[in-house]
This record gives structure tokens, C-alpha cells and sequence, in this order.
């Protein structure tokens, strides 16, 4: 059976652990305050290795692509366009590389990197042949599945999730950044949690759900998630919280939620009906392996999920 | 009031450009922010008043439902664009001096950050609020700010971050700008701050959402 069949498969049984934040980890390894983290997967392979390889004896059975800011609108802002490519491929196949047969690949598409029209400058067309060239180039370096993340404008996730599928992805996941509001949760954008959930459904995407998000507590995580469940009807839903909203400490961002706390809130989220719980902004290693020890026990780096590999 | 000034209002509001905008629906066809503004000066209203009593209060009435969580981004990304097409009309009169503004708001998004809707969002608010603003753009240090300063005395600073990496950068940025200007008005906002941190680093006021910005400034403008 392929990677993708056990993957379905894995995501019809139980829970999946995800990874945490990428950036913020690079960022301990000494990637600069708002430099391109996407170009240490050519520049600094051996440093997004160790981030990936962290997260796989943490015991994540899916470790995300250094590619969220790689569209080449996004990667122009830092003087990048013309390398998206080869910065995709790159990222894709260290991700793949440490994964081995352990953990899943997912190649990481974060928003292109401007608003679009109406509301903003960028044409859809333009935007829709960014994600293109990213997936594509994401597919090429190995990436088992995509994931659309942090998303606010549905129809830029609907535009990322066709584009995943037309480059050739087989299982397309799209997660939204939500935020707390008087009557629920709502994107930046004003999306909410069924209509964006609706939208990227219909796009394509086989699994749906949250990441990041401004001021969200974990009890705002487990609310967001009974209402993802409920629109995601049969699709999988997954949640990457942050580890809480970061405070400066001694001139460096600390975020407040640590492993325990963290992975406290991980059964629940599952219970609450997410098939995968993993990280964003400020969870590490040590969450994951917290989460992983709270959702499936044992130690990390367990055998990929899959109906021939009893768990 | 002008009858015109609370339509001019409303089209700030509900971000109506013009005629041809098709949005919102229930005023299709009608005049936007546009035309109402010119027919209000060809009619003798004067421009202080189109600014104060339409554009200062529209941009108000949808910045007060963002607050609330009742609008969100693309609302008030309309609103802008329906308050700035009623502004260029007033532009001469600023330039004439028969429209006071009610002072300078110097605004960037900080060194190493790229983010620029928050900041656009803010600029166009404080704009509409009747504020003259000096958008430095992006990835702006300090330096850039204190040649801003130098020329403009009793200006107002806005930072904004969006990334936590670059909240350290404008923690060094409003401690340079205190070196020279220890009683500017600093106004920080960005995704991951809060009050604390505004309060840590130096800066003089903190909103999570742009219409605190404003009821601060016309606060200091009063």
C-alpha cells in the first residue's frame, strides 16, 4: 500500500500527530528576526534537517516542508521569485529525506503573499500560478500530500488547494487562521469556520481545520475544533495551535504554553474530533513529544501509520 | 446637518466609491463617496465640515464595528477606498490651508517585517480620521523614522509589527526613537502584541484594533 492509501487510511482510524513551528525553530539555530527561512533549505540544509529529525524522534508522524512563505510572490519580498522552485524542491526533499518510511511529508503552502482582488492587488490568475509552481515543485522534491495552511481568505485557500491538485497532488489538507469573536470565530477576512470550512471542501481539500490564529487559548482550540468537526462532516480535521500569545522576555519572544500544558489539551482536541493535532507558532520538540506521549503513548519515531503496521 | 454629509457618511461607511460600485447592494446605482463629495462642495458645504462631519464619521461608525468583531478586513479595506476617493476631492483645501488636519502621523511597519495590511489599514483609518500620515512603507528602522522626526516636530509614531521575531525589532526601535524624543507620542500595534509589551518596551499607547488608535489620537488632538 502507498503512502497516501496508508495515510487515508491512518486518518479513517485515529489520531495523527503532527509537527510544531518550523520558523521559530529556525530561528533558535540563528535564522535572523524576518529573514527568508525558506532559503536554509538550500543555504542551510543540515539546520532544517536537524528541525525535521527533531520532530520525528519527538514522535510526529507528519513532518511539514520549511516552505510556508514559498510562493513566488512571497519569496519576491525577499528578492527570491525566480528561486521558488528550486527553494520547494529543496524543502520537499528534506522533509521527504527525514521522514523516511517513519512519518509522512507534507509540502507546506502558506498564503501567496499579497491580498487579492477584489480586496486586494493581486490578480487571482497570478495567484493561482504561484501555488501552482510551488506544488509542482513540492511534488517533484517528494512531498507526500499538500497542506494549505493559515489561510484567512477562502477563496485564496480554494485557489491554493486547485492548484495543489492540478500540479498532481494526491490528497490536498487546507487548515485557516482563525480569530475569537463575539459570536464565534472568524478569519481576518471575515470567513467563518462553515463557510471557510464549505470552501475548501468543494476546492478539493480531504481534510480541513485551524492553525495559528490571533489570542487563541487551547479552550478556544477545543471550541474551534467541535465546530470544525461539525462542518467537516466525513473529512478529517486537524488543529495546530500556538503555544499560547508570545510575551517579550530579555529581548526575545517566549511563548507561555509549555509541553504539558499543551499536551494536556491534546485528547480533548481529539475527542473533540481531530484526526491530526501538531503545532504552530512557538511549540517545539518537547510539545510534541508531550502531545505523541498524550495521544498514542510510547516513544517517538514509531513505524508510519498504516493498516499493515500494528500500533 | 447636509442631508448629502450623512449620505457622504454612509457611503464611507458601507465603502461605496462610486456610482459604478455595485457594492453594497441596497445603494446600487446611487451616488458613491465620490460624487456625494463633490456635489457637497459644489453645493457650499464647507470642506472642514465634509471631512469632520462624513468622512471622520463614517470611517468611525465601520471602525467601531471592527472593534467588535462585527466587520473584518475587506470591510474596512472598502471603507478606505470609498473615504480616500471623497478625500482627493479635499486635497486642495488641505494644501490651502482651509483644512486643518489634526497633526502628523509618521507610520511604518517595523525593520525585517514585510507585513503591510495591518499598517495600511491603520494609515487609511487615521487618514479618515483627519490626520495628515507619512507612510514610510516596510521594513523601516529607525533611522528612517528619525529623519521623519527631525522635520516634523510634534508628529505622532506608529509601529507596527506583525511577526513575533520583529517585535524585538520594535522594541530597538522605540528605544532608539526615546533617545532623541522621550516624550513622543508612539503608537505600536501588530497581531502579537498587547498591552504589556507596548508598556515594556517604551511606546505610549497600544490598541487591538485600529479605532483605539484613533479615539487615542483625538484624545492628544483635543
Amino acid at each position: 500500500m502507498d503512502r497516501i492509501a496508508r495515510l487515508r487510511s491512518a486518518l479513517g482510524r485515529g489520531v495523527l500527530v503532527g509537527d510544531g513551528a518550523t520558523g521559530t525553530e529556525l530561528q533558535w539555530l540563528g535564522l535572523g528576526p524576518g529573514a527568508c527561512g525558506e532559503a536554509w533549505n538550500l543555504s542551510a540544509p543540515d539546520q532544517v534537517r536537524r528541525v525535521h529529525r527533531r520532530y520525528l524522534a519527538a514522535g510526529a508522524q507528519l513532518l511539514t516542508s520549511n516552505t510556508f512563505g514559498g510562493t513566488p510572490l512571497a519569496l519576491a519580498r525577499h528578492g527570491l521569485g525566480e528561486r521558488a522552485a528550486d527553494l520547494n524542491r529543496a524543502g520537499a526533499r528534506l522533509a521527504r529525506e527525514v521522514a523516511g518510511e517513519r512519518a509522512f511529508a507534507l509540502g507546506d503552502m502558506g498564503p501567496c503573499g499579497g491580498l487579492l482582488e477584489p480586496h486586494g492587488d493581486v490578480p487571482l490568475p497570478r495567484a493561482a500560478e504561484a501555488f501552482r509552481r510551488q506544488a509542482a515543485a513540492l511534488l517533484e522534491g517528494g512531498a507526500d500530500a499538500i497542506l494549505v495552511e493559515t489561510m484567512s481568505d477562502p477563496a485564496e485557500a480554494a485557489l491554493a488547494v486547485e492548484a495543489a491538485l492540478q500540479a498532481g497532488a494526491r490528497l490536498v489538507l487546507a487548515t485557516f487562521a482563525f480569530q475569537r469573536v463575539p459570536d464565534g470565530f472568524r478569519t481576518m477576512m471575515g470567513a467563518d469556520v462553515a463557510g471557510a470550512v464549505a470552501v475548501a471542501l468543494a476546492a478539493g481539500a480531504e481534510g480541513v481545520g485551524a492553525n495559528c490564529g490571533t489570542e487563541l487559548s487551547l479552550d478556544d482550540y477545543l471550541r474551534l475544533t467541535s465546530e470544525l468537526s461539525a462542518a467537516a462532516g466525513s473529512a478529517a480535521v486537524l488543529v495546530q495551535p500556538n503555544a499560547g500569545s508570545p510575551a517579550l522576555q530579555a529581548g526575545r519572544a517566549v511563548y507561555p504554553t509549555g509541553p504539558e500544558a499543551f499536551a494536556a489539551a491534546a485528547p480533548r482536541l481529539a475527542a473533540a474530533g481531530a484526526r491530526i493535532v501538531g503545532g504552530c507558532c512557538g511549540t517545539g520538540p518537547a510539545h510534541i513529544a508531550a502531545v505523541r506521549a498524550a495521544l498514542v503513548g510510547g516513544p517517538g519515531g514509531a513505524a508510519l501509520p498504516g493498516p499493515e503496521v500494528p500500533r | 446637518m447636509h442631508d448629502v454629509l450623512e449620505k457622504l457618511s454612509r457611503c464611507v461607511e458601507h465603502g461605496k466609491v462610486d456610482r459604478s460600485s455595485a457594492f453594497p447592494p441596497e445603494l446600487r446605482g446611487e451616488p458613491g463617496a465620490d460624487e456625494l463629495c463633490r456635489e457637497a462642495l459644489a453645493g457650499g458645504v464647507p470642506p472642514q465640515q465634509i471631512l469632520s462631519d462624513a468622512l471622520v464619521t463614517g470611517m468611525a461608525r465601520i471602525g467601531e464595528r471592527f472593534a467588535r468583531g462585527k466587520a473584518f478586513v475587506p470591510h474596512m479595506l472598502l471603507s478606505a477606498r470609498a473615504m480616500t476617493a471623497a478625500m482627493a476631492h479635499l486635497r486642495p483645501f488641505f494644501a490651502s490651508g482651509e483644512v486643518r488636519r489634526r497633526g502628523v502621523f509618521v507610520v511604518g511597519t517595523v525593520a525585517g517585517d514585510l507585513h503591510d495590511i495591518g499598517k495600511n489599514i491603520v494609515a487609511m483609518m487615521v487618514e479618515g480620521a483627519g490626520w495628515e500620515v507619512v507612510d514610510l512603507g516596510v521594513d523601516v528602522g529607525a533611522e528612517r523614522f528619525l529623519a521623519e522626526l527631525e522635520a516634523r516636530p510634534g508628529a505622532v509614531v506608529g509601529l507596527s509589527a506583525m511577526l513575533t521575531t520583529t517585535m524585538v525589532n520594535m522594541a530597538k526601535i522605540v528605544a532608539d526613537l526615546r533617545v532623541r524624543h522621550p516624550a513622543r507620542q508612539i503608537l505600536v500595534g501588530g497581531a502579537p502584541l498587547d498591552a504589556e509589551f507596548a508598556r515594556s518596551v517604551g511606546a505610549s499607547f497600544y490598541s487591538p484594533d485600529p479605532q483605539g488608535a484613533i479615539e487615542h489620537l483625538r484624545s492628544l488632538a483635543a
